[in-house]
């Protein structure tokens, strides 16, 4: 195989994007985004999607109060026989 | 059961060491945490099961944490605690917002309707403007009318960065389950993301297709 078609390059948008492809694959993917502006600009704003919405649902914040029960609680089941007494 | 993925070298675990010795495990918690807070937010959609969740998921791993495979990576592994227990004790959570379907969702739909509205497609991250406008809540309401198993799949690819094998290992299926259901995943979310920018008067309503038009 020489080179992506359009279709061919379009099938694995996901898999490029997710790092999922092999080497082979990944090559000719990329040697076709260099020669197609419409499928690069296609995968651009797939990546900008998936970038976008990781950044929305990432913006939480883990309760201090949260944290400092977890870390109560390990420090109980640390205790040496803590059950047992 | 598919394996869980080795570690990578950053997150290698200290395998093999008494559950009792508790900073090599909080070290690796404190990365966890973050994502997996997320996670049981979006899956509880309630704050104090979420908290509920991510402890009672704490406080096993800890008590497991001997047993780690050495080489196991430990998010993964956390992640498949956490989704255990939520599974064990999870109930409907009744009527909800209404479900969005994948069938006949075309691929690369926001793409196809904001260069259709005339939103920016081009740039350095063409998207930015239009999650922007839609803001965290109206995007955590889309992923709110995804399917369960779709969107706890979702929600674990975009709350980490895991791939396509870790996620299997999560979910104790096949990758290629994980990967066909992220895709439909995709493109419902990308559906109820136009639906919410439709809405919200962000994207210009599209006029429904008249019969043989």
């Amino acid at each position: 195989m020489n080179r992506f078609t359009c279709e061919e390059a379009f099938r694995r948008i996901d898999d490029y994007l997710d790092r999922e492809l092999g080497p082979e694959e990944t090559r000719l993917i990329e040697e076709h985004l260099a020669i197609c502006a419409s499928c690069l600009r296609e995968f651009a704003y797939e990546q900008s999607v998936l970038d976008g919405v990781k950044r929305k649902l990432r913006r939480v914040m883990v309760p201090r109060a949260l944290m400092a029960r977890i870390q109560a609680e390990l420090a109980d089941a640390a205790e040496p026989d803590a059950d047992a007494e | 059961m598919p394996e869980l993925p080795p570690s990578a070298p950053a997150a290698a675990s200290p395998v093999g060491r008494p559950a009792r010795d508790r900073e090599p495990f909080e070290g690796l918690l404190q990365e966890v945490l973050p994502p997996a807070f997320g996670v049981a937010l979006r899956l509880t959609g309630d704050r104090p099961a979420a908290e509920d969740l991510v402890r009672e998921a704490s406080v096993r791993a800890f008590q497991s944490f001997a047993s780690l495979d050495p080489g196991t990576s430990f998010g993964p592994w956390f992640f498949r605690i956490l989704v255990g227990i939520w599974r064990a004790g999870h109930r409907p959570r009744g009527a909800g917002p209404d479900p969005v379907d994948w069938e006949d969702t075309p691929d690369l739909l926001l793409y196809a309707h904001s260069h259709g509205a005339g939103l920016p497609v081009a740039g350095s991250d063409p998207a930015a403007e239009l999650l922007e406008r839609l803001g965290t809540e109206r995007v955590d309401a889309a992923i709110e009318r995804l399917p369960e198993e779709y969107r706890l799949i979702t929600l674990l690819y975009f709350m980490d960065d895991f791939g396509y094998r870790e996620i299997a290992a999560v979910l104790d299926c096949p990758a290629g389950t994980v990967r066909c259901r992220l895709h439909r995943g995709r493109k419902m979310l990308q559906k109820a993301l136009w639906q919410a920018a439709e809405e919200a008067g962000i994207a210009p309503a599209r006029q429904p297709r008249t019969e043989g038009a």
